[in-house]
């Protein structure tokens, strides 16, 4: 039982640090311009599509492509803001949530359009896993947890460290006394897009790696996704890491009691259970009245 | 003046009120403006798990359709061919349905690939009496009150289940797992390999996953606690794929199979060869390869080799048409009351395409329509009768028939 259990949270922790990758995506556009985007699916897949482009067409290295994933993700997460989302800043959250929906189906539908539906491998050797002991490990799941954790800590470095960080994480805070300060919101809420976007194709190529990708790669993710945002507490970034390696590893050690075909219930049970218990999330603010 | 003015309108008005009244009886008076075309529609999957399939269906269909209408036509009139995607999705399905019979009101619907699709647009078709021609192999589709509106060439997926059964026999296995997504035949195939294999010594454990995740290792390791020397990985394209790669990085050296529907080529070049190689695809209803139906389907398409699916689509359209012209009547009660006329009667003069049975059926004669992807009759409850199973294997990196 010891052996299983230890298996499945080592599996759920791999699992979750890629989902707190675009997990951190969600939450940090939801800090600055207070909605939740759930195109972050879509972008995920942007960013797969792209990095698979690199990888699989022009040959270079995966860890190349990741930053084209990136870029390609979060220029698709700026452009499509712009077009389809900016217009509509001015109403209710639930509102831009919608429009973002939509969003997402036609980024998607683009994609399926561009690259039809059916799933692309990248061109990576595909390994055995690494055994110590009792517990296996596949290599790409370590490297995937890797970089997963560089993507974090540089953007950790960029919040805490850089101007332009900390006048982003100023507007988060309080949009109207950084305006007063003569940060221009429309920029931070384009880097905050731009970066947000670019961290969600991060981890649709991280998903594609070890596994495949098609057109709704970030579709299937985005519950689990949008649950460690929630669980995390949204707008919180270090909250998004510890809600991604949470669901992770609730979604895993959920095996242990459940039947299998359940566990996307557990992305809905956290949902419901932290928004009941603690509706800021485990490392959120609660919002003043 | 004024009075006579005012009759005309009365007289008028009475007459345009009656006229409303009586306008939807006079429409839905059989034989009544039936000088459009007739149209048909394929509700295939273009995009999704069953992507692999639906464009050579559309294909077929098409092609018969022109093939019909290059010859004057049905009953004096054109066939329409429309197409639409059900993206192998249930609700996008219903949608696509919805539009075929609300807003173009066809007379069929043929070759619905998933189950889960079928499902749901069965009862749409039977309320609004339209025939479904179906792939979709769920057990459950034929148990719905359908009323006749629903045949399929696809072997129910009982049949299924106790050929893989056969196979896992075959194979001299000893310690069985099954694993297989939630779909609406899951249990059924899972009780029918029971059945089959069970009595013979075989044990057998299985599990059902959740088909949306991202990945399966997890379930993986559980099967691998198991020790089993098949392994039956029963998902769709995308879920095989995850699998298989998660089977070669845990180093699973047991036999392997799936429902051919699932190791494709597309799945070869998803799950790279190396995690593939080795693989069975099973339960495949095998094309009636020697037959003429198959030949004429290959010049018609121009392609050399040809799947059960694009065989099932041409099936389809060839059914529904002498369907209709059996009974000389284009709608889908007409090819409800009249299919196994033209598909059941082994005595009467074999056809293998629609032009022939056209040209059977106009001289008086009785035909019986023998297809492409088998004979092609059909029970009471529209599952096929009369199937031959083939068997897959991928050796080197390539999909190839193999004797089991």
């Amino acid at each position: 039982m010891l052996e299983k259990v230890l298996q499945l949270s080592l599996n759920g922790l791999m699992a979750g640090a890629v989902l707190a990758v675009p997990a951190i995506g969600l939450t940090m556009i939801f800090a600055v311009l207070r909605f939740v985007n759930f195109s972050v699916a879509s972008h995920m897949a942007v960013g797969a599509f792209a990095g698979y482009m690199l990888n699989a067409w022009a040959g270079l290295p995966a860890w190349i492509a990741i930053f084209g994933a990136f870029i390609a993700a979060g220029a698709v997460g700026i452009a499509s803001d712009h077009v389809a989302l900016r217009p509509l800043r001015g109403y209710s959250a639930l509102t831009l949530a919608i429009a973002s929906i939509a969003l997402n189906l036609m980024i998607e539908s683009a994609i399926r359009f561009s690259f039809g539906g059916r799933p692309r491998d990248f061109a990576i050797p595909l390994r055995r896993d690494w055994s110590f002991g009792f517990l296996h490990v596949g290599p790409q799941q370590v490297e995937n947890a890797i970089i997963a954790a560089v993507a974090m800590a540089l953007l950790f470095v960029f919040l805490a460290l850089t101007i332009t960080g900390k006048a982003m994480r100023a507007v988060a805070d309080n949009p109207m006394l950084a305006d007063s300060k003569g940060i221009d919101p429309d920029r931070m809420a384009r880097l905050a897009i731009g970066i947000g976007m670019g961290l969600a194709g991060i981890g649709g190529m991280l998903v594609g790696l070890d596994t495949s990708i098609d057109p709704l790669v970030g579709f299937r993710a985005i519950l689990s996704v949008f649950a460690a945002a929630v669980v995390g507490g949204l707008g919180s970034i270090p909250g998004a890491v510890v809600g991604g390696l949470a669901i992770g590893l609730a979604e895993e050690l959920s095996l242990l009691a459940l039947p299998a075909t359940y566990k996307s219930a557990v992305g809905f049970l956290a949902i419901v259970v932290i928004l009941t218990l603690r509706p800021q999330g485990l490392l959120g603010a609660r919002a003043s009245a | 003046m004024s009075h006579t003015r005012s009759l005309v309108t009365r007289r008028t008005a009475l007459l345009t009120g009656a006229g409303a009244i009586a306008a939807p009886f006079v429409v839905t008076t059989p034989g009544f403006g039936q000088t459009g075309p007739i149209k048909l529609a394929g509700l295939v999957s273009l995009t999704g798990s069953g992507s692999p399939f639906g464009p050579n269906s559309r294909l077929a269909h098409q092609a018969v359709v022109d093939q019909v209408n290059g010859a004057g036509g049905l009953l004096g009139r054109k066939l329409e061919y429309l197409a639409e995607d059900d993206q192998t999705n249930a609700e996008a399905g219903v949608r696509a349905a919805r539009k075929l019979i609300d807003v173009d009101k066809v007379s069929a619907i043929m070759s619905v690939w998933a189950s889960a699709v079928g499902t749901a647009v069965l009862p749409l078709c039977w309320e609004n009496k339209v025939m479904l021609l179906g792939i979709s192999a769920a057990d459950s589709i034929a148990a719905l009150p359908h009323q006749g509106y629903f045949v399929r060439t696809q072997p129910h997926t009982e049949l299924q289940g106790r050929e893989f059964g056969r196979f896992i026999l075959s194979q001299g296995a000893k310690n069985v797992y099954l694993m297989m997504p939630q779909t609406p035949f899951t249990q059924t195939v899972f009780d029918a390999i029971r059945a089959t294999v069970e009595p013979k010594g075989v044990k057998v454990a299985s599990t059902i996953i959740d088909g949306k995740k991202t990945s399966f290792r997890s379930e993986i390791d559980e099967m691998m606690r198991a020790s089993p020397d098949l392994f039956m990985m029963g998902g769709y394209l995308a879920e095989n794929i995850v699998m298989a790669k998660d089977l070669f990085r845990a180093n699973y050296k047991g036999k392997v199979i799936g429902f051919a529907f699932g190791i494709t080529p597309a799945f070869i070049e998803g799950a790279g060869k190396e995690a593939a190689e080795g693989m069975y695809g099973v339960a495949e209803p095998a094309p009636a390869g020697g037959s003429a139906a198959y030949a004429s389907l290959k010049a018609l398409v121009k392609r050399d080799a040809l799947d059960t699916y694009i065989c099932q689509a041409y099936d389809h359209a060839n059914l529904a048409i002498l369907a209709m012209a059996k009974g000389k009547d284009a709608s889908g009660t007409g090819i409800r009351d009249n299919i196994r006329k033209i598909a059941n009667n082994d005595s009467a003069m074999k056809v293998d395409n629609a032009l022939d049975g056209l040209k059977a059926i106009a001289d008086a004669k009785e035909i019986k329509y023998s297809g492409a992807s088998g004979p092609c009759k059909f029970a009471d409850n529209g599952n096929i009768i009369e199937i031959a199973f083939r068997t897959t294997q991928v050796k080197d990196g390539k999909l190839v028939e193999v004797k089991s």
